[in-house]
């Protein structure tokens, strides 16, 4: 057909954009790479060094363009661009994953409560000055009563006092009130996390479980002799294990043994000077009770002699 | 060794915000430093790679010392100080003749070294010709199967890769491929860096003709020592958090002509007890085998009455 000719003319005017390797190769798109298993021309590597290696970049780099415009594109104010895949290889993080915060008291309840958070925009329209001031921050604040032209005095309240005063002292109230549950919810976090628990409250569970465990044995009899409660539950703890009276002498005679060799055998861990000082202790001890009764003797005789 | 600032100020908060981990991370900053001794060929070569690396880079000209296989103190606290998570140190030495480590860290803390040693170099400056851009993301090629086959050689192509990375993004501009950097395993020990700008031509067909220009800088590396990724450093750093971890989609399928197919799972069916209107008249009784015995005895009441 008359078309395809003019196609083929029309194309042949121009150098081709087709490359042909003998292992196809590798890309990965999201990071514009192409990777290239080919065999390298040792000969043209000694001959012509950097005419080879231009001209192998080139065909790769072709291949890689070629890949690129295939991929879906969208159009957006930067221009025509080209939607990258997902990347392939597997590149390092260079910090670690961040570590999940512990939730607040509030975010806790919003969470049960499904309540989402709204964003509120940070300029607001003052119907007094026509015009949008920022909500918070810098030049903001005007809002927030304290700036009223006008403050009624209400019934209840002492007609000379001073509206203005009392709106700045709420004020400061609320903001120690919000730096107070900041502080505390700090510290909640921080001692949730430390106890490797993610809620404040399982926490306290647990230190409250270890606090029943220890008043129940804190009577004078260690907690034996007391009537148990009526739903108090047993105490998940150590229990000792009792090998039984019938069965294995031997190794019942070796644990012995062992005990035994531990304390007065070859490899007893005696503490020599340890030893030492006790025994020079007990001697010590001695010599002064017998010097004391001695003396004890004479005052006594002295006294009945009296 | 760095006392811990507690930010006093908005400004300083959202500073240290900004360094600590996230999700989606910043893109790897780049610190290039001079060693106490460095020749004016590595000068020449720390120069161009911090042109390559201009946005996240930091260069630091004056010399310090530093010796990264033997103090790899130092070089935490550089990364710390800089959050730099890349550093490059060029070295002068009668042993090690220009030489560049390069270093990736994680968490601050050296990973992975590679020693390369420069036999040969064009800077950008000795090539005559346009440059590309500042910023601009490079094409990377990767010639030769030893970057494939060999560890070493994997371990420098995925650092490079890394390199000269930037910033992350989902697309890129058509006309914003500027320039390539290609890396050739000539040998188990040999790498050549050459660079080159792009330039589209036309070609009769939407994808354009691609023509290089040698650009600079130009490398003929020779591989020294290195230091493989530590694992344990590597484990961590290769996790993916689950917010960025794609969610697959079951029971939906799109066959060959474009069509999306979805699979319900219903169940087994028990026949027998599918709950449908109730006849009490149907109700199998145990003394009687089938239904047309029941039907047949309804039929002659009918007729009794008739009769009557």
């Amino acid at each position: 057909m008359d078309v395809t000719e003019i196609l083929e003319a029309h194309k042949a005017q121009f150098k081709p954009i087709t490359v042909e390797k003998l292992v196809p190769l590798d890309f990965d798109l999201s990071l514009l790479a192409g990777f290239d298993t080919n065999a390298l021309d040792d000969k043209r590597l000694k001959g012509t060094k950097e005419a080879y290696l231009k001209e192998m970049t080139r065909d790769n780099v072709q291949l890689v363009v070629n890949g690129i415009f295939e991929l879906p594109v969208k159009t957006s104010d930067h221009g025509i661009l080209a939607e990258l895949p997902d990347r392939t290889t597997v590149l390092p993080r260079e910090k670690p994953l961040p570590k999940e915060k512990p939730m607040t008291r509030w975010e806790k309840f919003a969470q049960t409560k499904g309540i989402q958070n709204r964003k509120r925009e940070r300029m607001v329209w003052d119907d007094d000055r026509q015009e949008y001031v920022p909500r918070w921050g810098y030049k903001g604040g005007a809002k927030d009563g304290t700036q009223d032209w006008l403050i009624e005095v209400p019934n209840s309240v002492d007609p000379m006092t001073d509206m203005y005063q009392a709106k700045r002292e709420e004020k400061k109230e609320r903001v120690a009130k919000n730096a107070k549950r900041q502080k505390r919810n700090e510290e909640e976090g921080a001692a949730a996390t430390m106890a490797g628990k993610k809620d404040v409250r399982d926490l306290k569970k647990d230190e409250l479980q270890s606090a029943i465990a220890a008043s129940r044995t804190a009577t004078a009899s260690m907690g034996k002799f007391d009537k148990a409660l009526r739903n108090e539950q047993k105490v998940k703890g150590v229990t000792h294990q009792f090998s039984s009276n019938i069965g294995d002498a031997k190794a019942e005679k070796n644990s012995s043994m062992d005990i035994l060799n531990k304390i007065v055998g070859k490899d007893a861990k005696v503490d020599v000077n340890k030893a030492v000082r006790m025994h020079a202790r007990d001697s010590a001890k001695k010599n002064f009770s017998k010097s004391n009764d001695k003396k004890s003797d004479k005052k006594f005789n002295k006294k009945q002699r009296k | 060794m760095l006392r811990t600032v507690k930010p006093k100020t908005a400004r300083t908060k959202r500073f240290f915000k900004n360094r600590e981990s996230k999700v989606h991370e910043n893109p790897k900053t780049a610190l290039i430093v001079h060693s106490s001794t460095s020749s004016q060929k590595v000068n020449d070569a720390l120069k161009d790679l911090y042109a390559l690396k201009r946005a996240n880079g930091i260069h630091f000209t004056k010399k310090n010392e530093l010796r990264p296989f033997e103090d790899e103190e130092k070089l935490e606290f550089f990364s710390t100080k800089n959050d730099a998570s890349l550093i490059v140190v060029g070295s002068h030495q009668k042993k090690r003749p220009h030489n560049l480590t390069f270093v990736r860290m994680f968490n601050h803390q050296v990973m992975e070294m590679i020693e390369l040693g420069i036999d040969y170099s064009q800077v950008m400056s000795q090539v005559p010709g346009a440059k590309a851009a500042v910023g601009m993301k490079p094409v990377l090629v990767f010639n030769g199967e030893l970057f494939d086959s060999n560890t070493t050689c994997q371990n420098i192509k995925n650092y490079f890769l890394d390199f000269f990375n930037g910033e992350e993004s989902d697309a890129v501009n058509l006309n914003g491929l500027e320039y390539v950097i290609s890396f050739t395993a000539l040998s188990e020990n040999k790498i050549a860096m050459r660079t080159y700008t792009v330039q589209m031509k036309k070609s009769g067909v939407k994808t354009p003709r691609v023509e290089l220009e040698n650009m600079g800088p130009n490398f003929d590396f020779a591989v020294r020592r290195t230091v493989a990724p530590r694992r344990e450093l590597w484990k961590n750093a290769v996790r993916v958090p689950s917010e960025i971890k794609k969610t697959k989609t079951k029971n939906v399928e799109k066959d060959a002509l474009g069509d999306t197919y979805g699979r319900i799972h219903v169940g087994q069916q028990n026949l027998s007890k599918i709950q449908t209107r109730k006849m009490k008249g149907l109700k199998k009784r145990s003394n009687e085998s089938d239904e047309d015995d029941e039907v047949s005895s309804k039929k002659q009441k009918v007729d009794d009455n008739d009769e009557e």
